[in-house]
């Protein structure tokens, strides 16, 4: 009697998933501390994109104040020595 | 052998300085539309990365119907950074085809494609359909029911344009419906046959505007112009823009990585509410509007004509345009323009909302 009640409730149990929604696959680390790393790292990545723009953009000044001036281009004239 | 004698070494085979002259004494036109050139080189940009990204999931992709699905979940769940990778592949190609139809729209707009860059409109209208096409056949290497269903319906609707569709169809698939075949064969299209027609469109294309040089409105056209040098003031912009691309694209891939569905079974009934992805959208939307039956012809073959015919009108719209070819205003091409982009755009909504 014991092994019937035994092998019925464990057939009901493994039917019962068969029901149950599928697990959704984890497509991104479910570990809270990797999950600390990575938005720490994506911050980080923020602020040196932020960081490169701001030196390029004073560059650029740069490069337009120069261009504005006429200093950056080449004189017909010059005196070469050879 | 140290940096001197290295650049001794390019300068004695290759005339750099004049190529430093070159990229010197290259002007562009500065104007108040110029924020849409940029979408040109944020699409090359884009390329570059999915190429790099493409390269490195094909190491541990098995394009094999048995295995494919099962490899795509081992390189997001097992592999050290491989659901970011994948996740960059995915938002790569998203913001990819959505910077070229911006491209696309705001060369009609601008009315860019006209006397002498019609080639220059055909190659990137060409791209454009590779990239969509890119976009497809990447899709079903996931492998899983809603790709198998997309791709099923996308290949299904091909067939139904009259006389090639057939022939269309069974290309695609490789047989008579989506089989482990059209994996392999989409498989090859996407990692060697796309990736080669592109590089060879793109220089083509890179070459023609070099040729050409930017185009400018024909409203701005008779007025004096500003002009700035390419190298360094234009570099230095798109240097700007590249990088804040760069970073909205890895914030896409951080935090909504894509899902995976479970293995395609090609017996199993079609997923519910299934859509295809949102750049067929507009496609998907104007085949509904259309009644299955059209005094006694199959209104979806009707559709997919009257589709086919706009598009190859959309093409074809440099070479139909004589006002613009000849610098006036050509009001009704303006108009045509705004309803393209208009329906792309509501049809595009309409279909993501519903």
């Amino acid at each position: 009697m014991k092994r019937i009640v035994f092998a019925v409730s464990f057939f009901f149990a493994n039917a019962l998933g068969l029901f149950a929604q599928d697990k959704a696959i984890e497509v991104f680390p479910a570990a809270p501390y990797d999950r600390f790393i990575i938005f720490q790292a994506l911050a980080l990545f923020w602020i040196g994109i932020i960081g490169l723009i701001v030196i390029i953009r004073m560059k650029l000044r740069e490069i337009e104040r120069i261009q504005r001036m006429g200093i950056d281009q080449e004189q017909k004239d010059t005196p070469l020595l050879d | 052998m140290s940096c001197q004698r290295l650049r001794n070494w390019i300068e004695e085979r290759y005339d750099v300085e004049e190529m430093r002259r070159l990229a010197k004494h290259k002007l562009v036109p500065v104007h108040q539309y110029e924020i849409w050139y940029y979408t040109g080189g944020i699409a090359m940009f884009l390329f570059i990365l999915q190429f790099i990204t493409g390269m490195v999931l094909s190491f541990y992709y098995i394009p094999y119907f048995e295995h494919a699905n099962k490899s795509v979940i081992e390189i997001v769940t097992k592999l050290n950074m491989g659901w970011f990778f994948r996740s960059l592949h995915h938002w790569g190609a998203q913001l990819a085809i959505t910077v070229l139809f911006i491209h696309a729209f705001s060369t009609l707009l601008l009315k860019s494609y006209r006397k002498p860059r019609e080639l220059l409109w055909v190659s990137g209208f060409i791209l454009l359909g590779i990239s969509i096409f890119f976009g497809l056949s990447g899709y079903l290497l996931l492998w899983d029911e809603r790709a198998f269903a997309a791709v099923r319906v996308a290949t299904g609707g091909a067939g139904n344009l009259p006389v090639i569709g057939g022939l269309i169809k069974a290309f695609l698939r490789g047989g008579l419906d989506v089989t482990g075949d059209t994996l392999t064969r989409f498989y090859a299209f996407h990692v060697s046959i796309l990736p080669l027609v592109t590089l060879f469109l793109i220089g083509i294309h890179v070459l023609l505007v070099q040729y050409h040089g930017m185009s400018v409105p024909l409203s701005l056209e008779k007025k004096p112009q500003r002009q700035i040098p390419f190298f360094p003031n234009l570099f230095y912009k798109d240097l700007i823009i590249w990088l804040l691309v760069l970073g909205i694209m890895v914030s896409l891939a951080v935090l909504l990585p894509p899902e995976i569905g479970k293995k395609a079974d090609p017996l199993a009934p079609a997923p519910e509410n299934i859509k295809p992805e949102w750049y067929f959208l507009f496609l998907f939307q104007t085949l509904k509007l259309f009644p299955g039956d059209i005094m006694g012809l199959n209104g979806e073959t009707i559709a997919i004509i009257l589709i086919s015919c706009g598009i190859l009108f959309f093409f074809l719209i440099p070479f139909f345009d004589r006002k613009s070819s000849r610098g006036e205003k050509s009001v009704l091409f303006t108009w045509i323009g705004v309803l393209y982009t208009l329906y792309f755009i509501v049809m595009t909504i309409i279909g993501f909302v519903s």
